[in-house]
C-alpha cells in the first residue's frame, strides 16, 4: 500500500494533468462553463428549500441555511464518490497500455470533484451572513470538515471502483443507495422531528456524522460534539485506509477484467 | 517509470531486463460476465456461484537476459505471446508466474495511440503524453518546439486531437516519448503506421537511443528489419520459448517452422475455440470477425499442391485457400464469397470476390493449371475466370443455382506473384448486393512467402527484381 501511495507520488504530474484535464473537459463546449458547477446544486438547494419550507414548513429559523449545510456535506460525498466509482473502467484504454499507477484515476477524480466543492463551499460561506448567521470562530473548523470529507469520499470511491471493475452493477447499485440515503440523512430535517426510537438508528448512518461536521459550525455557530467528531474522524480515516488497502491489492489485477 | 521499485533487488546494472521463468495466465470465462442485466435468477446464481473458470498460460517458462545496450528482437505468430511479453516488461501486465526485474526507465511504445486523449488538442496531449512517461514538465516545456517540429503537425497542433488521421496520432505520441532519454525502449511494430519519411525518422531516433546504451526489445512481424537492427532474436510459439540465439539464426528457425506448418497451427488463425481466442485477445490482436452467419465460414486453410496443409510458400508456387463454409440460406439465394490478402502492416493488395471472378469448375481447382495463358486468373475464386464462368453453371453452381448447404470454397492462386514476406488473409461472404455480411473474417490469417521454401515454377521472382507484386511485364528497346 505504501509503494502504491509513493508510485503515485512519482506520477503527481500526471494526476494533475488528469484532474486539469478532467475540469477543462468538462465545461469546454458549455456556454455558461464553470458556473453550472455552482448553478446545479444552488438550484437543487432551492428547489428543496421552496418544498420543504413553503409547501411542507419545518418549523427551524434559517432552514435555507440548515439545508444548504446538510446538502453541501451529501454532495461533497455523494457527487465524488458515483463519479469516481467509473473512474478504473473509463480509464480502461490507458490502463491497457501503460503502465501507470491506478491511484491516479479515482485520486484525480475526486481532486477534481473538491475542486468544484470548493466553489460551493465559497456559496455557502456567502449564504451565511446573507441568513444572518453569525461568522464566528467556528467557520474555521471547516477545513478540517472538509479534510474529513475528502478521506472518506476517497475510500469509499476506491471500495467502489474496485467492485465496480468485477461488478458492472454497482454503478446502478450505487445511485440507487445514495438516493436512500439521502432520504435516511437528516439533510432536510433536522434530527428532532424523527421519533425517539428511529434516533439510535440514525447513529449507524455514517453521514450523520458528516453532516454534522458542516452543519455544526456553519449553521449552529459552534464545534461539532466531540464524540461526533471522534467517529467522523475514525469513519473518513478507516475508510480511507481500508479503500487504499483493498485498491493496493486488486491494482495489478485490474487489467484483467477490462476490455 | 519507476519500474525499479517492482523488483526488490537488480543483479546487476548492466541486465537491465531480466525474466526468470516467466508465465502468466489468462481466464477464459466468468471474467467480466456477471451482470445483473441478464435475467434475474441466472444472474443471481452467475454472481454468487463460483464457475470454474478454465485457465491458460499465454506465456509460460520465458527466461531471458536483455543486457543493456542491446536490440532484442521478438518473433513469432499472431497469439504467440509476443506483445504478452512486451506488456509484461513494460509493467502493464503482473507475470502469474516467475520473477520479473526491469530496472531504469521504461518508455513502452506500445499500442501509442491509447495513451492519447482525444478531446484535448495536440499540444494539450503532448503535456498528458509526457507526464504518462514521467518526462518532467519543465523538459517538455524546454522541448515542446523540436517535439512538434520532428512530428510535422505545427498546424493542427491546436485541434482536438479527435480530429486527427490514425497516422497523425501516432506520430503525436511517438514524437513526445521519443524525446526524452528512457534506459529501456519497448516496440511493438510501431514502424507500421505513419508514412516513410517519418518512419524513417522515428528509426533513426531509435537507433540514436541505442548509441547512447538504451536496452531496446522490438517485436515485429517484420523479420528484414529483425536481421538488420537486432543481435539476438526470441521465437515465440505458443507462448513458450522456441528460440533464442543470434537474429539471423532465429529468423532461420522461425521459418523452418512455419515452413512446418506448425507455428501457425494454433496461433495464426481465428479459430473458434475458446482459448484460440482468448490468446489473440491478450496478445491485443484484434479479432475482427463480423456478419450475420447465414453462411457461416469456419477455419480457413491453406495448402500447397499436393493438398497438405503448410503456411509457408515460394513465389510463383501454387497457392490454396480451403474455406469451408455453412450456408443457412434457404431458396436460390447465394452468398458471393471473397478473398483478401494484405500486408502486415494491412494494407490491401487483392482483394477478389465471387461476383467479380466468377466460379470456377469444381474439383479441378486443385489440378495443374492448364497453361500460362490462364495466368490471369490469379487471385479469381476458382482458377479460370471468364470461360470459368459457363462451366460452372454446367456444374449447377452458377448464377441462380444454390450453392451446396455445406462446402469448401477453394481459392487458388496457381502462381503466387508475391515477393518473400509475411501477408494477411481475409474470407468473407456476403449477400448479392454485397451489403449484408454473412460472415466476414478479416485479416485473421497469416501466411508467409519464403524464398526457396519450395518448388518455384516459372513465375518466382529472382532476386534481382524488387517490391511486393510480380506484375507481368516485358521490355523492349527501339531505335
Amino acid at each position: 500500500m505504501l509503494r502504491q501511495i509513493r508510485e503515485t507520488l512519482a506520477f503527481r504530474e500526471l494526476l494533475r494533468n488528469l484532474t486539469l484535464t478532467e475540469l477543462k473537459l468538462r465545461y469546454r463546449d458549455s456556454v455558461l462553463g464553470f458556473l453550472w458547477t455552482v448553478l446545479n446544486p444552488l438550484l437543487f438547494l432551492l428547489i428543496l428549500a421552496f418544498v420543504f419550507s413553503r409547501l411542507i414548513r419545518f418549523e427551524i429559523p434559517r432552514y435555507t441555511l440548515f439545508l444548504f449545510t446538510g446538502l453541501t456535506s451529501w454532495l461533497m460525498i455523494q457527487q465524488t464518490v458515483v463519479i469516481a466509482t467509473a473512474s478504473i473502467v473509463n480509464n480502461q484504454g490507458l490502463i491497457r497500455k501503460v503502465a501507470v499507477p491506478k491511484l491516479v484515476f479515482p485520486l484525480s477524480n475526486v481532486l477534481a470533484r473538491y475542486v468544484d466543492h470548493g466553489a460551493l463551499l465559497v456559496i455557502l460561506l456567502v449564504f451565511v451572513p446573507i441568513y444572518g448567521a453569525a461568522m464566528g470562530w467556528s467557520l474555521l473548523f471547516l477545513p478540517v470538515a472538509v479534510a474529513l470529507h475528502v478521506l472518506f469520499s476517497l475510500g469509499l470511491s476506491l471500495l467502489c471502483a474496485v467492485a465496480y471493475i468485477k461488478v458492472r452493477d454497482v454503478q446502478n447499485i450505487v445511485g440507487v443507495v445514495f438516493q436512500a440515503l439521502f432520504y435516511a440523512t437528516p439533510i432536510l430535517y433536522p434530527v428532532e422531528v424523527l421519533p425517539e426510537k428511529f434516533r439510535a438508528v440514525l447513529l449507524w448512518n455514517p453521514f450523520y456524522y458528516f453532516v454534522e461536521m458542516v452543519r455544526a459550525p456553519v449553521y449552529r455557530g459552534a464545534l461539532p460534539g466531540a464524540g461526533d467528531s471522534a467517529v467522523a474522524a475514525a469513519l473518513a480515516v478507516g475508510v480511507c485506509a481500508a479503500g487504499l488497502w483493498i485498491f493496493s491489492r486488486k491494482e495489478k489485477y485490474f487489467v484483467f477484467h477490462l476490455s | 517509470m519507476i519500474r525499479g521499485m517492482r523488483s526488490e533487488r537488480t543483479k546487476t546494472d548492466h541486465i537491465p531486463i531480466h525474466l526468470k521463468n516467466v508465465g502468466i495466465q489468462f481466464f477464459i470465462s466468468g471474467e467480466r460476465d456477471v451482470s445483473l442485466r441478464k435475467d434475474g435468477i441466472s444472474a443471481f446464481r452467475a454472481a454468487f456461484s463460483r464457475r470454474p473458470k478454465q485457465a491458460f498460460w499465454a506465456l509460460r517458462d520465458i527466461s531471458l537476459e536483455v543486457r543493456k545496450g542491446e536490440i532484442l528482437g521478438i518473433i513469432g505468430g499472431n497469439g504467440a505471446g509476443k506483445s504478452t511479453l512486451l506488456k509484461i516488461i513494460a509493467g502493464i501486465y503482473p507475470a502469474s508466474a516467475g520473477d520479473v526485474e526491469v530496472r531504469g526507465t521504461v518508455a513502452p511504445l506500445i499500442e501509442l495511440g491509447g495513451a492519447i486523449n482525444p478531446e484535448l488538442s495536440g499540444a494539450e496531449n503532448i503535456f498528458l503524453l509526457g507526464s504518462i512517461y514521467r518526462i518532467p514538465r519543465r523538459e517538455i516545456k524546454r522541448r515542446f518546439d523540436e517535439i512538434v517540429e520532428f512530428s510535422g503537425l505545427r498546424r493542427f497542433i491546436e485541434t482536438p486531437v479527435k480530429n486527427y488521421s490514425s497516422g497523425m496520432f501516432i506520430r503525436l505520441a511517438f514524437s513526445t516519448i521519443i524525446f526524452f532519454q528512457p534506459d529501456i525502449v519497448l516496440i511493438d511494430e510501431v514502424f507500421s503506421v505513419g508514412d516513410e519519411v517519418f518512419q524513417q525518422k522515428s528509426f533513426e531516433k531509435i537507433l540514436g537511443f541505442k548509441e547512447k546504451g538504451a536496452t531496446i526489445v522490438l517485436v515485429s512481424h517484420d523479420l528484414g528489419l529483425i536481421e538488420q537492427i537486432c543481435g539476438r532474436a526470441l521465437v515465440l510459439s505458443r507462448g513458450r520459448a522456441a528460440f533464442l540465439g543470434t537474429a539471423g539464426e532465429a529468423v532461420v528457425k522461425y521459418h523452418e517452422r512455419l515452413r512446418k506448418g506448425e507455428a501457425l497451427d494454433a496461433e495464426g488463425a481465428t479459430s473458434d475455440t475458446a482459448e484460440a481466442v482468448a490468446r489473440l485477445k491478450a496478445a491485443g490482436v484484434n479479432i475482427r470477425r463480423w456478419g450475420n452467419r447465414k453462411v457461416e465460414i469456419g477455419r480457413i486453410s491453406f495448402v500447397g499442391k499436393d493438398g497438405k496443409p503448410k503456411a509457408a510458400f515460394a513465389p510463383g508456387e501454387y497457392f490454396e485457400a480451403r474455406i469451408p463454409y455453412e450456408s443457412k440460406l434457404g431458396g436460390g439465394e447465394r452468398p458471393i464469397f471473397g478473398a483478401a490478402i494484405h500486408t502486415i502492416y494491412k494494407m490491401l493488395i487483392y482483394g477478389p470476390n465471387t461476383l467479380g471472378s466468377g466460379w470456377g469448375v469444381a474439383g479441378e481447382a486443385g489440378e495443374e493449371s492448364r497453361g500460362a495463358g490462364h495466368e490471369s486468373g490469379a487471385g479469381g475464386l476458382g482458377k479460370r475466370e471468364g470461360e470459368g464462368r459457363g462451366e460452372g453453371e454446367e456444374h449447377g453452381y452458377g448464377a441462380g443455382h444454390p450453392i451446396p448447404p455445406r462446402g469448401v470454397v477453394r481459392f487458388v492462386i496457381p502462381e503466387l506473384p508475391l515477393f518473400p514476406g509475411d501477408y494477411l488473409f481475409s474470407a468473407s461472404a456476403y449477400d448479392p448486393s454485397l451489403s449484408i455480411a454473412y460472415d466476414h473474417h478479416d485479416m485473421s490469417y497469416f501466411f508467409s512467402v519464403v524464398a526457396g521454401a519450395g518448388a518455384g515454377v516459372g513465375g518466382a521472382v529472382s532476386s534481382r527484381e524488387f517490391g511486393l507484386v510480380k506484375i507481368k511485364s516485358s521490355w523492349t528497346i527501339e531505335p
